[in-house]
């Protein structure tokens, strides 16, 4: 047993706080989120030469090979900032579909500009019935000749207006299994047909992706047509953990703010942190920040090893999502009127919290296949 | 990372080595009483004797210094001699000995060499069973306030007083007790430690009537008592860490105590809830099939692996000596939280079913009727859930003007 990080862990780990903190600083990550796709192709370029949007690509296919964890433990810090854009979408998530769906050509294709940032990708999976399993995916591609025509909404897109290119879930077969008739289409964003408008709201980064006749040859399925959802289901359950570990970040950095500012804002003549009720919020937080991490990284850990890690990949993406959103609550509870001040920085967390709750599933869709993982 | 504890050849040839001689050494009406109130003298006997069998091999303090009685043993071997034992649902001690868990190691970090030879090898080898004596009628989460007090006349000193919420079934040799040494000091320097004979004259005892004996881990007191102390003389030699030292001694014991120890077990409850509610049928369905409980279960579940989880982090963090900080209260709080909302869910799950031990209809064997007592009670013992979250604060940094360190441990 060891739960340090190795040496050359630790190293990666303080060359990304060293380059959040230098290139990435507040007022640069306020910017970028009044962007649309919430970053900059300054921040985007470097984050390139990093070889971070590579992390979690094999070098066979142009990527670092560096494994889950080491991603996880760049993904940590990207979370401290918060940097958003679309560095998870495209280079875990979308790498991940397309290395576990795609064929032998299509990863050689796609993974190198993927991990080289000239491509962008984004996956439309969700639709208005919202939902991550595979019966959520209602829309469906007819075939035609040897082209499929796509119709259909794809809704609550993650990063799709940022995205060069498009990974579209979509049945090309039916029968009462849902996990059966699933394919991946690559679909290039500008194709005819294919419009992204971002959305409004309390969220950072969600679109809506309309595919209106969208032509698409019978190459762009990545793999088998309608055997997708085995490749899809192992994708998920890598990229989670990832996106656990930048929630993690995200509750650390909430916790030092909210920490720091209870030392140092003085009210009734003693810093506010002498209040027990203040105190309260404060260790809801880094109890959140504990479970969150180590749930991740053990999940990571049984990833990595090849152990059944199922239900250690629910369990982790529930604590860190329920735990990430509370942890933000309780610290705009701490800091009351300066918190909701959009420039003090609180309120990037806490969008992201919410925006991240429902990406691979809520907690509630965690929970419940966890309990599948039991065998309740 | 790596979460597994991992073993050599080496390794496992001790563990087949600790199995054989468990095997050897464990009757088995030695096996845990479902209520620890229960325990009988007997079995209390036999505990006894395997404690000094493990003790007689270092074993039964197996990471602490071999000139004292120690094993001198590695992490590793420790957690293997503690894996055998737990498959007999024994922890190490195998009896309630928290002035000798908790006190060898102050005796350790502050004891004079002197002290170390005379008190360490009879609590390390098992000879002697030991029960610390901190709490008082008027001095609770405010420790620093015990009003026992010890004057000093001659070579000893006279103690009276009284402490309460303390010991076990089956009486104690030794008595591990914080004292007030200066009753006009500044507070915290005021306090002092004795380790003191329970034979000696002058003390005297009354059980306590209640709910249930919680322990801090380890294995169940199964009854507390409060503790007379009228004239009770004491050579001065048993006053372990210096004469109003005692609060910095108290570091060491508390932080040990408030969940600093670390932990690898897991906690059973849960996985007997599951089974239970998987193997159960209700209104012609297995309970766990009810999406409600299911709901429960998953959320027990997950208080138990977030508790699992952060007792093997402390449990490395000590024994890798690692710095630490709000870590052992928060892995206590967790615990005292946690088990309050897991009984509720099996009273949620279960209904009435949760709460009987009615020999008739009992579903658990009397487990879940102890469990949900014990889940009350445990909230108490080695600190409120309020007092977790004091020194957690203290420890974040915010609680005071000065942050507070954690406690030397060994």
């Amino acid at each position: 047993m060891d739960l340090a990080l190795t040496e050359s862990q630790e190293m990666l780990k303080s060359a990304a706080r060293t380059f959040m903190e230098r290139e990435c600083p507040r007022q640069v990550l306020l910017d970028l989120d009044r962007t649309e796709t919430g970053i900059s192709p300054e921040v985007w370029g470097r984050l390139a030469r990093m070889g971070w949007l590579g992390l979690a690509i094999p070098a066979e296919y142009g990527g670092e090979g560096a494994g889950l964890l080491d991603t996880a433990v760049v993904y940590e810090q990207l979370g401290r900032g918060p940097l958003g854009g679309p560095h998870f979408s495209s280079a875990v998530l979308g790498a991940q579909v397309v290395l576990e769906c795609g064929t032998e050509d299509q990863r050689r294709e796609v993974l190198p500009r993927v991990a080289a940032g000239e491509d962008i990708l984004a996956l439309a999976y969700t639709e208005p019935d919202y939902g991550w399993g595979p019966e959520s995916v209602k829309m469906t591609a007819r075939r035609d000749g040897t082209d499929y025509i796509l119709d259909g909404v794809k809704l609550f897109v993650h990063d799709a207006a940022a995205a060069t290119h498009l990974l579209c879930v979509a049945r090309t077969g039916d029968g009462s299994d849902p996990t059966a008739g699933l394919s991946v289409f690559l679909v290039d964003r500008s194709e005819p047909g294919v419009s992204v408008r971002i959305m409004s709201g309390f969220m950072a980064g969600l679109c809506e992706v309309r595919f209106d006749g969208v032509r698409v040859p019978a190459g762009a399925v990545l793999g088998e047509p309608g055997t997708a959802w085995s490749g899809l289901n192992r994708a998920f359950l890598k990229a989670a953990p990832v996106l656990c570990a930048y929630k993690v970040g995200g509750i650390e950095a909430v916790f030092e703010m909210s920490v720091s500012y209870s030392q140092t804002r003085v009210q009734f003549g003693q810093p506010i942190g002498r209040f027990q009720r203040v105190q309260d919020h404060i260790i809801d937080i880094v109890n959140h920040l504990d479970a969150a991490r180590w749930t991740t990284y053990e999940a990571i850990w049984k990833l990595e090893t090849g152990r059944p890690a199922e239900a250690s990949v629910h369990l982790a993406k529930a604590v860190a999502s329920e735990g990430f959103y509370r942890a933000c609550n309780s610290a705009h509870e701490v800091h009351a009127g300066i918190g909701s001040v959009r420039n003090y920085g609180l309120v990037l967390y806490t969008k992201a919290s919410r925006s991240l709750y429902n990406y691979l599933g809520d907690p509630k869709f965690h929970k419940r296949r966890l309990a599948h993982a039991l065998e309740l | 990372m790596d979460f597994e504890l991992r073993y050599t050849p080496e390794q496992e040839a001790f563990r087949k080595e600790v199995r054989a001689f468990l095997e050897a050494n464990i009757p088995p009406e030695l096996e845990e009483p479902v209520d620890p109130a229960n325990l009988s003298y007997e079995q209390y006997l036999m505990r006894r004797e395997l404690g000094r069998k493990l003790g007689e091999r270092g074993w039964l303090f197996p990471t602490f210094p071999k000139e004292y009685g120690g094993g001198g043993l590695p992490m590793e071997l420790a957690v293997i001699i503690e894996e055998e034992l737990d498959r007999y649902g024994l922890s190490l001690p195998p009896y309630y000995n928290t002035g000798g868990t908790l006190g060898a190691p102050c005796i350790l970090v502050w004891g004079t060499e002197e002290q170390k030879r005379y008190f360490l090898p009879p609590i390390l080898k098992g000879e002697v069973r030991v029960w610390q004596l901190l709490t008082e009628p008027g001095a609770g989460s405010d420790l620093a306030s015990v009003k026992t007090l010890a004057v000093r006349d001659g070579d000893h000193y006279i103690i009276n007083g009284q402490k309460t919420f303390v010991g076990s079934l089956h009486g104690a040799d030794w008595m591990w007790t914080i004292v007030c040494t200066d009753p006009n000091g500044r507070r915290h320097e005021n306090l002092s430690w004795f380790m003191i004979p329970a034979d000696l004259p002058g003390i005297s005892m009354t059980p306590l009537d209640l709910l249930t004996a919680g322990g801090e881990g380890g294995a169940s007191p199964g009854a507390k008592f409060t503790v007379y102390f009228d004239n009770v003389r004491v050579p001065a030699f048993n006053l372990v860490g210096g004469e109003n030292n005692g609060w910095k001694v108290a570091t060491t014991h508390l932080e040990l105590e408030h969940g600093g120890a670390g932990s690898i077990r897991r906690n059973r409850i849960v996985d007997r809830l599951i089974e239970y509610c998987k193997t159960t049928c209700r209104n012609g369905q297995p309970l766990s099939k009810d999406p409600d409980i299911r709901d429960l279960l998953v959320e027990c579940y997950i208080d138990a692996e977030i508790g699992r989880l952060f007792n093997l982090r402390n449990y490395w963090l000590r024994h890798t000596r690692r710095p630490r900080t709000y870590e052992g209260p928060q892995a206590s709080l967790h615990r005292k939280v946690s088990g309050l909302r897991i009984a509720e869910a099996i009273v949620k799950a279960l209904g009435p079913y949760a709460l009987t031990n009615d020999p008739a209809w009992d579903p658990s064997g009397g487990h879940l009727e102890v469990f949900h007592r014990a889940s009350i009670v445990a909230t108490h013992p080695g600190g409120t859930i309020e007092i977790q979250k004091v020194i957690m604060a203290r420890r974040i940094g915010i609680g005071r003007a000065v942050r507070e360190e954690a406690g030397t441990v060994v």
